[in-house]
């Protein structure tokens, strides 16, 4: 491990500034990634903030939204009871998402920022990898590839984001506060995450210094069925290879209104806005599903390694909707 | 060091008894010293500079850089070996650090002692060596076949070729032919490898050390240090699990080195992605198959041609191959017989032992055949297993005659017989999917599928297989207390509480202190190949009868125990045990009593699939197998879990993956085993038929249910979703989009 | 100066080089190896501790984050349930996994999640057993849930 300084400030705002000063300092909250990826060698910085004892725990409710604060754990906001009843399909994928150490450790806002599982990405012995060093190549791309993004990818990069709960959050438009010594500044989630583009390092629009304080989750209108459903190699424990949150109302048979995410496709968690409109006012029908899965798994861009994730995350979709439309 | 004591149980005792595990209590508060728990006051780190190369030539190596570092006590290359500069089990052929080639990633080239591990990793990362990068010799069947591709080892790309030959009639009624691969397992064994080594007033060196046989590993050692093998003295430290992959030797020779060189004492400790660059992994296996069988599903003949990649260095693939020949028809009568098994050198991740030992990969093909021919002659799995199944009497592929109860066909009726689970619960967790609740049961077919096992137990082939026991009564606080070392090594097996057990049987005294292991008493052989209980029991009990014998003569005046032993003194026997002899294989038709005991197990699985989906639940997995004898209930059931389990790992999602000769998931992250969802509930039906040739007519059992588990599990897999299913493990996308084409 | 409270004793801690995770603090700072380290990247379980009274990876936690809270190893059991119960059911053979197994367990128990069979096993997977004793475990974890 790369040699660190550690600082615990009491306060938001001297963490941020702590942050901010040094191009070399993050922070550090459940460490579950970071610390993981400080012991590969990938994430090197000089300073180390702990934010874990700042107050920003808690979940509190405010009208149809939960404001979760981002040091919040995993395992906390999946006992929380009104997310049960609203939105069973955020707890699903908080459950699924780590064994219960790890939801114990992890926070809202680390898990947003979860970094890919590319092994490429987490071996600083391979030199390829545009996202660790930008401008190397991509080795994922000419190597072997597997647990890697369909939607979203490119020739530069096609690492895929881990994380299961962004994927349902996503789903339903929950806005992320972030906080610097300017000020805050609202972000919705689908506007957080950056494509890899030609600038796979920048995964989304924080900016160094800034600092997740908050995520809204706006909770959907009593009635709606919701489902977080995840493939994966074995039955726990273990990544997506893909997976689809999905919340819907319904009017007796037909979809009165849908929202659609996916995991374990995307080099972002994938919000399906062509599926949506695909079902909204649709029958709830294989056809429906159908095109809804082909409206969202469209261009993918794959490798031999990747192509079979195609039909898996469509029909992933379409049991998904079958699931939570009967 | 802690040391596991023997305790008294208040009901029962001996064998057939589900005795506690001595150490048991140590292990459940923390206690329990494994390899990497020693410590000692002024102990260096050891760590190891390893080629990132598969195949490449060493021009040049400057460990400069890495002496500078503070802190840096000693860097080592192969010039600073003392002794001989190869070591290996079967072959000599393995360089202990990197002579100017380097033939596998991973391979060790460079040593350092440091005061702390991290000093001693960061400066062995300073070692600059300069490589000329080669083209790796990855293909096993090109290695094998194609005389243009450049030999890898000083011995060729061949390890082994075993022909197996009987009869001459290759036509039959019904043909089946299949092709068959399995992926490389590794034996993930939870406690990587350590160990440490302490230097000697008598220039000698005292390893602790997790291993599954003291004295191979010394004899492999003191050669290379230069030292008389009395000045290499080992003691088995706690293993973390073993499973095959401390056959071989990892750190012991290195941290000898650096001890010695030192002065000081040197511990080593693998992180979790060195120590799958720092064991060797099961063969990954190609196998072609061709079964001849009359109408009636008879077998008429099988022809087979089986290539086990064994990576850079020999280890003990020449047995494997070995098992692959002997038992590559499985438990069947074959009149006519065509086997070439193959074992090639690559510049792939080395290849050795690991629970089943060449038996598992075999297995899974021509369990595989017996479904398609049972297909094909109309019949269900378990008839045309029943209908060519050995028993007593039988003749193997290499015309050795069963002489020991082999009842497959009742074993098979008896499985058949056992009542299937219901369909699944209304718990959707009980689903393929499990918690992640991925269904109704849309999509989901049930399927069943049979597999049957035949495992040696003990080395076979000529091995001078043997294991020795010495056995003492003594006074201990005014009553009869038993002492029993040997030199085997307990990796988590129980062979712990069968000594105690024979010894409580035999000698008729409760209070049973088990040595720890070492090289001051003679090689009880490997913790492998199921061999300990027949071999290290047999040894145990034979020294155990002998000083009952001069016990009895002591109190055949009338004396007491008590007394013969407070004026007498203790009364101690060493005794050997050997195994029936073996013979090794005819080098051109693979003729020859090779095997001294064979073991069987037969597996039943049944599994839901999601065919949309490709996800797999086992529902359940039933086995019976014959034990001859069983020794501890408890503990065989466990083995009997555990090697099912790991049947099940390989059928369903274990695989080293490797490309170009470099491992791409080497971390618990990409290599998956199974976790405790993965593992269904078994129904187990364990016979005893004894083997008169073995102590109490036992039967090694740890093996055999990993060979018949994957096949079970393959063809339940087969029957839910109609797919050939050719390779192992199966993922989900081998189903979900096998069904969608 | 860091305290690390482990087992309810005061343990004061040099970080001044912060590099050091929790679990290396156990083992090699204080003496307490009866945390395992399988992976040391969280992908296990043979680490397992707990923090305040929750079940966390002492492999991916930094000692000094540590500073001030209660931290129980299997050190600290004082003759739990579990620990008998594991012995009697055989339910590990190798027994590195099995700290972790228990420490697990423990809060388990104490988020009482052992109500069935199937919440054991659901809520136990982030342990792994190499050996295969898992139907042991949950034989272990179910008697002591239920006579809890």
């Amino acid at each position: 491990m790369h040699e660190f300084r550690y600082e615990r400030p009491a306060t938001v705002a001297e963490a941020i500034r702590a942050v901010a000063h040094d191009p070399e300092a993050d922070f550090l909250a459940g460490g579950t990634t970071e610390v993981d990826l400080m012991k590969d060698g990938v994430f090197h910085p000089d300073l180390l903030v702990d934010i874990t004892r700042l107050p920003l725990r808690g979940v509190r409710r405010d009208g149809t939204m939960l404001q979760v604060g981002a040091l919040t754990t995993m395992e906390e906001l999946a006992s929380d009871r009104t997310l049960m009843e609203r939105a069973p399909f955020v707890v699903e994928a908080l459950l699924r998402g780590a064994s219960v150490q790890l939801r114990n450790m992890a926070t809202i806002g680390g898990n947003l920022l979860q970094r890919t599982r590319c092994r490429y990405f987490r071996d600083p012995a391979v030199p390829a990898c545009n996202k660790r060093e930008p401008g190397s190549g991509c080795e994922a791309v000419n190597s072997v590839a597997r647990m890697h993004a369909i939607l979203g990818a490119s020739p530069a990069c096609i690492a895929l984001h881990a994380s299961d709960l962004a994927v349902a959050l996503v789903a339903l438009d929950a806005v992320v506060h972030i906080q610097s010594e300017e000020g805050e500044r609202l972000v919705p989630l689908t506007q957080f995450y950056l494509m890899p583009g030609e600038t796979p390092d920048r995964e989304n629009v924080l900016r160094h210094g800034e600092l997740i304080t908050a995520v809204d989750i706006p909770l959907p209108p009593e009635g709606t069925r919701s489902i977080y459903l995840k493939i994966r190699d074995r039955a726990s424990y273990e990544f997506a290879l893909a997976s689809a949150a999905i919340a819907v109302i319904m009017d007796g048979p037909v979809i009165k209104e849908a929202r659609v995410a996916m995991g374990g496709v995307g080099t972002i968690p994938w919000r399906g806005f062509e599926a949506e409109e695909v079902l909204r006012e649709a029958p709830a029908t294989p056809d429906t599903f159908r095109s809804a899965a082909d409206g969202t798994i469209r261009d993918p861009f794959i490798v031999p390694g990747t192509a079979f994730k195609v039909e898996l995350a469509k029909r992933t979709l379409i049991r998904a909707l079958t699931e939570v439309t009967s | 060091m802690s040391i596991a004591t023997g305790r008294t149980q208040e009901t029962g005792q001996g064998i057939g008894q589900s005795l506690l595990r001595p150490d048991g209590t140590l292990k459940v508060t923390g206690e329990f010293a494994y390899s990497s728990d020693l410590w000692l006051d002024g102990m260096l780190w050891g760590a190891t500079l390893r080629s990132p190369h598969p195949s490449a030539w060493i021009r040049s190596i400057d460990v400069g850089p890495a002496l500078k570092v503070p802190g840096v006590f000693a860097v080592l290359t192969h010039e600073d070996v003392p002794g001989e500069k190869f070591y290996g089990l079967e072959h000599k052929d393995q360089p202990v650090l990197a002579i100017d080639q380097v033939r596998y990633q991973g391979e060790p080239i460079a040593l350092v002692a440091a005061d702390h591990p991290e000093t001693a990793r960061r400066a062995a990362d300073l070692i600059e060596v300069v490589y000329e990068v080669r083209e790796a010799v990855t293909d096993p069947r090109k290695a094998a076949f194609d005389l243009t591709i450049p030999p890898v080892s000083v011995h060729g790309n061949l390890v082994r070729h075993q022909p197996v030959r009987v009869g001459g009639t290759f036509t039959a009624d019904v043909v089946v032919t299949g092709e068959y691969e399995v992926g490389m397992q590794d034996q993930a064994f939870l406690g990587p490898e350590s160990g440490l080594a302490v230097p000697a007033e008598d220039g000698g060196v005292d390893l602790y050390i997790a291993t599954q046989w003291l004295h191979v590993d010394q004899d492999q050692i003191a050669p290379c240090l230069n030292l008389p093998k009395d000045k290499v003295r080992l003691t088995l430290a706690g293993v973390g699990g073993a499973f095959g992959a401390r056959e071989d030797l990892s750190m012991q020779i290195h941290a000898s080195m650096l001890a010695l060189r030192t002065g000081k004492p040197v511990k080593f400790v693998y992180g979790r992605e060195e120590s799958f660059f720092g064991h060797v992994h099961r063969h990954p296996a190609w196998m072609r198959y061709e079964h001849g069988a009359d109408r009636d599903g008879k077998l008429v003949y099988v022809k087979a041609e089986i290539v086990l990649d064994g990576g850079a260095y020999t280890s003990s693939s020449p047995a494997v191959v070995g098992n692959a020949a002997s038992l590559g028809v499985g438990p069947y009568e074959v009149p006519n017989v065509f086997i070439d098994a193959y074992g090639t050198y690559t510049n792939n991740p080395p290849c050795g032992a690991m629970r089943g030992f060449g038996a598992v990969q075999a297995c899974y093909a021509y369990e595989s055949q017996m479904d398609r021919l049972a297909e094909a002659c109309g019949l269900s799995p378990v008839e045309i297993r029943v209908r060519n199944a050995v028993s007593q009497g039988s003749l193997l592929a290499t015309g050795q005659v069963i002489d020991t109860p082999a009842p497959l066909a009742d074993m098979l009726r008896e499985l058949d017989a056992m009542p299937l689970p219901g369909p699944s619960s209304l718990d959707l967790r009980e689903l393929p999917g499990g918690v992640a609740q991925t269904t109704h049961g849309e999509g989901v077919r049930r399927g069943i599928g049979y597999g049957v096992g035949i495992k040696n137990i003990c080395f076979s082939e000529g091995f001078d297989d043997y294991s020795t026991a010495r056995v003492r009564v003594e006074l201990l606080g005014d009553e009869p207390h038993v002492l029993v070392h040997t030199a085997a090594a307990e990796v988590g097996q129980g062979l712990i509480m069968v000594k105690t057990q024979i010894a409580q049987t035999e000698l008729g005294i409760d209070r049973v202190t088990i040595v720890p292991a070492d090289t001051t008493v003679g090689s009880a052989g490997s913790s492998s190949a199921s061999r300990q209980s027949y071999v290290t029991g047999g040894a145990v009990r034979a020294a155990s009868l002998a000083v009952k014998e001069r016990l009895d003569a002591l109190t055949a005046d009338g004396r007491s125990l008590t007394q013969v032993l407070a004026e007498e003194g203790p009364v101690e026997e060493t005794r050997e045990y050997r195994h029936r002899r073996t013979f090794p294989m005819d080098p051109l038709t693979g003729q020859g009593d090779s095997h001294t005991q064979l073991a069987l197990c037969v597996h039943r699985a049944v599994v839901d699939v999601d065919v949309e989906l490709g996800l797999i639940k086992v529902v359940e997995l039933a086995a019976v197998q014959d034990v001859g004898k069983i020794l501890n209930p408890l503990a065989l059931e466990g083995q009997i879990h555990g090697g099912t389990a790991q049947g099940l790992g390989l059928a369903l999602m274990e695989e080293i993956q490797v490309r170009d000769g470099k491992v791409l998931n080497p971390s618990f992250t990409d290599y998956l085993i199974p976790t405790i969802l993965d593992m269904p509930p078994m129904k187990l039906s364990i016979l005893e038929n004894p083997d008169p040739h073995a102590p109490y007519g036992l039967r090694g059992a740890g093996e055999p249910p990993t060979l018949s588990s994957t096949p079970a599990i393959a063809a339940a897999v087969r029957a839910a979703t109609g797919l050939p299913l050719s390779r192992v493990p199966i993922r989900p996308d081998d189903i979900a989009l096998a069904v969608l084409a | 100066m860091t305290t690390l409270t482990v087992n309810g004793t005061e343990y004061p801690l040099d970080l001044a080089d912060p590099r050091v995770t929790l679990l290396d603090a156990l083992r090699d700072r204080l003496d307490l190896t009866g945390t395992k380290k399988g992976c040391d990247q969280g992908a296990c379980g043979a680490c397992t501790v707990l923090c305040d009274g929750r079940r966390i990876l002492a492999c991916l936690t930094l000692a000094a984050q540590c500073d001030g809270r209660e931290i129980t190893t299997i050190e600290g059991l004082e003759s739990h349930p579990l620990q008998d119960a594991f012995v009697r059911h055989d339910a590990f053979q190798c027994g590195y996994c099995t700290s972790g197994q228990i420490m697990s367990a423990v809060a388990l128990l104490g988020e009482n999640r052992a109500g069935t069979d199937a919440d054991i096993r659901e809520y136990m997977s982030g342990n792994l057993c190499r050996c295969g004793a898992y139907s042991n475990i949950v034989a272990a974890v179910r008697e002591v849930a239920r006579h809890a």
